[in-house]
């Protein structure tokens, strides 16, 4: 029997094993990589755990592929651990390992593979502040005409002229988008500006905590203007959860109430185009605004102004004219800038054939 | 006091946040979780202020007797008929599932009144996506009409019966742009401006065969799939990248308050 | 002469929206097929579901609901067609608690036509509300997230769920999408537990995927009604998809016909006007 265990285990080839305590992880978890040889046909690997050399080992693990690495997440922080993988073809163990040294799994403090995100984070916030320092000092920070954003007065002017109400739809998003941020700017633009020509705003709401800051918003700008008198809160209400139940009943108002001017700022998908050509059926004057890149197209084909993308982000500092918020815009835009010059030298770089250089391994971040 | 405790909660929850994204040790490593858990929990107690905005608003609407009380009533009726059926059908299936196979609410409520008016509202797009192509793809400048050929080559190049089509779609639009330079060439005195014009109006003749019966002919599907996978993506790289920017410098104004509209 | 040309640059709305109409009820009710070159990225997920083993645990997500089934249900049946003849095990959940019916009603009729068993071929899990947490847990732990199926059945006590802890067991995710789901699988399943991922999508969102096929972080995407009908035709299994094929077909050159003729009306009015 021993002479049978002897032959058996002699068959075996050492194999190679490390075990080190998996990076970048909040503990609990050590790694094991070991190498196959290409000529073994692996039918399963055993993978066994010690915490002493001299105590029997635990089967952990029975990997039924020809990996060569497993993670154990088993395991406690600071406590040693000793491995044994055996490695066998059919039911013939060919191979066999054993670490010598201890492994010890503990917490990490930084995710070194994220170094590059926080070195841009850093240089980015960096030209923040410094634009928004520069900002404090010199107050006319340039920032160009944008259409859409000029037009909100005119569209206002027309609607009351009309004697129709405007309709604000702030699309699908939550108020942890920032693009419900961002319209919730210019809702208070609108506001404002319809307080003074004594015009209703009427905004359906698709969750209820937009409804909630959309009606303090459209308050603050019936303050502003001085006519908190002619805030109406029931004019912004909770519509319903549901993508197309919001299209169905925003529509239905544009019908009924047959809005001189229409926003259609915040996130939005695929109901946009219908709640775009509805407006225009109606004789509307659209402004709109999105950050969802497959909706634009849309927008841009229906509606008589667009705000793409980050120009709806910068609609609070546009329209506000705040110094500092001016200054992140500039900020913004000198980062772009930066990022690029980068994008222009990595594709110069792959167009030649450089490889496996600096700015590849940089950004791999996953 | 009144704004300074919501900035400072601001601020401490997007620096933690921040924090979170570099540090995996606890307890930074699962605040992105447990924020996310909060934020799931507060929001659905916020849905009965939505309910209650609701119907406050078309209760109103019916006692006030305004023009459009009748959708309200429907509204309100709707509300309550799908709220007790569904209850019911909680209590009384097996599985206590308002959409499991035996209960009466799946199959009369969801799947012949919910699914087709769901579908129906998608469906609607198609008659509009018609409206705004023929409203919106107009040869106005040079910008437009390489619009209208590339949607029209996309168009062509996803259905099986493009092949076919394109050369005598092709051959329409080009002896279409062909017959405007040659008209626009007659009322220009200005001698090589006229013969460029002409050029210009022979060029799309003479490209009518090379492109519309031999490329794209054979080609057409290929073609699209590069409109899609080439120019398409770099522009749309382009605005994800600006929406990118300008979401992390909306997210450090919102932290450091320089921006408030979202709070009163 | 020149309001004629009026009338085809300011076609009234309801003609054309007439138009469509007849243009896409004719040929579906004529229920007819057409001939069909599958586009290469169908051909690759059609290949890599293929190559899987029998016996290997596939995940499905139900990540759409009713107003994007014309376009999802098909390519979910299909697959489920391709799972079960391939006698893969199917497990099924969703992060739309509205499209649920939708994905159980179909495993269930598709099962029951390949004498598959409840527990032991397939099983369907339901909903958890948080679609990161949930994504990220189940790389952990499956159970953690789901202790039981949709009928409270411990899924301890189901065979199928007996081989499976977390996405190291599962080889496939197919994730059909309407949102913004699709992200959060790449983000999270993907990124973190390299989950092989083929998604299914709607026509709108299909180019927001392209990034991620071209950096290899999914497999595939199935987009939109053709990318269901060239899987319908690879699995020789024609459904609503390729029934659908000669409508789109009609109607794209029929807006094409309207793109054109307001051209024509265009550019002859505003060479009227010079």
């Amino acid at each position: 029997m021993k002479l049978a265990m002897l032959l058996f285990l002699w068959q075996a080839s050492p194999v190679s094993i490390k075990a080190y305590d998996t990076p970048n992880d909040a503990g609990g978890s050590i790694t094991i990589t070991w190498e196959l040889d290409s000529s073994w046909v692996v039918s399963r690997i055993e993978i066994y755990r010690t915490q002493d050399l001299n105590a029997p080992d635990t089967l952990i693990e029975t990997l039924f592929k020809p990996e060569t690495q497993f993670q154990d997440l088993g395991v406690t922080d600071k406590k040693p651990y000793y491995y044994k993988v055996l490695i066998y073809q059919g039911d013939t163990l060919v191979a066999e390992g054993r670490t010598t040294e201890p492994a010890i799994s503990t917490q990490q403090w930084f995710n070194s593979r994220r170094l590059s995100v926080l070195i841009i984070l850093l240089i980015y916030t960096a030209f923040l502040l410094y634009f928004i320092m520069r900002a404090r000092v010199d107050k006319n920070l340039f920032i160009r005409k944008i259409a859409g954003l000029e037009a909100i007065d005119e569209a206002v002017g027309r609607s009351t002229e009309m004697g129709r109400p405007i309709l604000y739809i702030m699309g699908l998003g939550y108020i942890s988008d920032i693009p419900t941020v961002a319209s919730l700017a210019i809702l208070k633009r609108v506001a404002y500006k319809a307080a003074e020509y004594e015009a209703d705003v009427i905004v359906p709401c698709y969750d209820p905590i937009v409804m909630v800051a959309a009606q303090e918003t459209v308050k603050e700008g019936y303050i502003e203007a001085g006519r908190p008198d002619l805030y109406k809160e029931s004019n912004i209400y909770f519509l319903t959860s549901d993508q197309f139940g919001y299209a169905a009943g925003v529509d239905g108002i544009m019908m009924r109430q047959r809005p001189g001017a229409v926003f259609l700022q915040g996130y939005f998908y695929a109901e946009s185009l219908i709640l775009a050509e509805t407006g225009h059926s109606i004789g509307a004057i659209q402004i709109s605004g999105t950050t969802a890149v497959t909706q634009l197209p849309f927008f841009i084909a229906s509606t008589d102004y667009t705000l793409i993308g980050e120009e709806m982000y910068a609609a609070s500092a546009y329209l506000s004219r705040d110094a500092l918020s001016l200054g992140t815009i500039k900020g913004e835009d000198y980062i772009k800038m930066v990022l690029v010059i980068i994008i222009l030298i990595g594709s110069l770089m792959e167009t030649f054939g450089i490889g496996n250089h600096m700015l590849i391994n940089f950004f791999n971040i996953f | 006091m009144k704004k300074e405790i919501p900035l400072a909660i601001t601020f401490i929850s997007g620096f933690l946040l921040v924090l979170a994204l570099f540090i995996p040790h606890k307890p930074f490593g699962n605040l992105e979780e447990i924020f996310n858990d909060w934020y799931i929990i507060v929001s659905g107690f916020t849905m009965l202020l939505g309910i209650d905005s609701l119907l406050e608003y078309n209760f109103k609407k019916i006692r006030r007797k305004e023009k459009d009380a009748p959708y309200s009533l429907v509204l309100i009726l709707s509300f309550f008929i799908t709220l007790i059926w569904g209850v019911t059908e909680i209590v009384r299936t097996p599985e206590h599932n308002p959409f499991s196979p035996t209960s009466t609410f799946s199959k009369y409520f969801y799947n012949s009144i919910f699914m087709p008016l769901q579908s129906t509202m998608f469906a609607i797009l198609s008659f509009f996506i018609a409206s705004a192509a023929y409203r919106a793809f107009r040869a106005k400048e040079f910008n437009s009409a390489l619009l209208l050929v590339s949607a029209v080559i996309v168009m062509l190049g996803r259905i099986p019966l493009g092949q076919g089509a394109a050369p005598y779609v092709i051959t329409v639009i080009f002896l279409v742009f062909a017959w405007y330079f040659y008209a626009e060439s007659v009322g220009i005195t200005e001698t090589g401006t006229k013969l460029l014009y002409i050029l210009v109006s022979v060029a799309f003749i003479a490209l009518i065969y090379p492109i519309g019966w031999v490329y794209l002919k054979q080609h057409i599907p290929s073609f699209a799939d590069w409109i899609m996978n080439v120019p398409q993506m770099a522009g749309k790289r382009g605005i994800m990248i600006g929406i990118a920017l300008g979401g992390i410098a909306m997210s450090i104004r919102i932290i450091l308050g320089i921006e408030r509209t979202y709070m009163k | 002469m020149t309001e004629f040309f009026k009338k085809l640059a300011g076609i009234d709305r309801r003609i054309i929206y007439l138009t469509v109409f007849l243009a896409t009820a004719i040929p579906i009710l004529t229920k007819k097929t057409m001939k069909i070159e599958p586009l290469p990225e169908v051909k690759k997920a059609y290949e890599y579901i293929e190559s899987l083993p029998e016996s290997s645990i596939v995940m499905v997500s139900i990540d759409y609901d009713a107003a994007s089934m014309p376009e999802l249900q098909p390519m979910l049946e299909t697959f489920l067609h391709h799972a079960f003849r391939k006698n893969l095990k199917v497990i099924m959940l969703g992060h739309w608690a509205l499209g649920l019916p939708l994905g159980q009603q179909a495993l269930e009729d598709i099962a029951k036509k390949y004498n598959k068993i409840y527990g032991i071929d397939y099983v369907f899990l339901g909903y958890r509300p948080g679609v990161a947490a949930v994504i990220i847990n189940m790389g952990k732990d499956i159970k953690s997230v789901f202790s039981s199926d949709y009928k409270y059945t411990p899924i301890d006590s189901l065979p199928i769920m007996r081989s499976v802890k977390n996405y190291k067991d599962i080889k496939l995710l197919f994730g059909l999408e309407a949102g913004a789901v699709g992200d959060a699988w790449i983000q999270y399943g993907y990124a973190r537990y390299n989950l092989p991922i083929i998604l299914g999508t709607t026509a709108v969102m299909t180019p927001d995927y392209y990034p991620y096929i071209q950096a290899n972080q999914v497999i595939s995407v199935i987009g939109g009604l053709r990318g269901a009908a060239d899987y319908e035709t690879l699995v020789e299994i024609p459904g609503q998809a390729s029934i659908g094929m000669l409508a789109q077909s009609v109607i794209h050159l029929v807006i094409i016909a309207f793109i054109i003729i307001g051209n024509i009306g265009f550019l002859v009015l505003r060479r009227a006007k010079k």
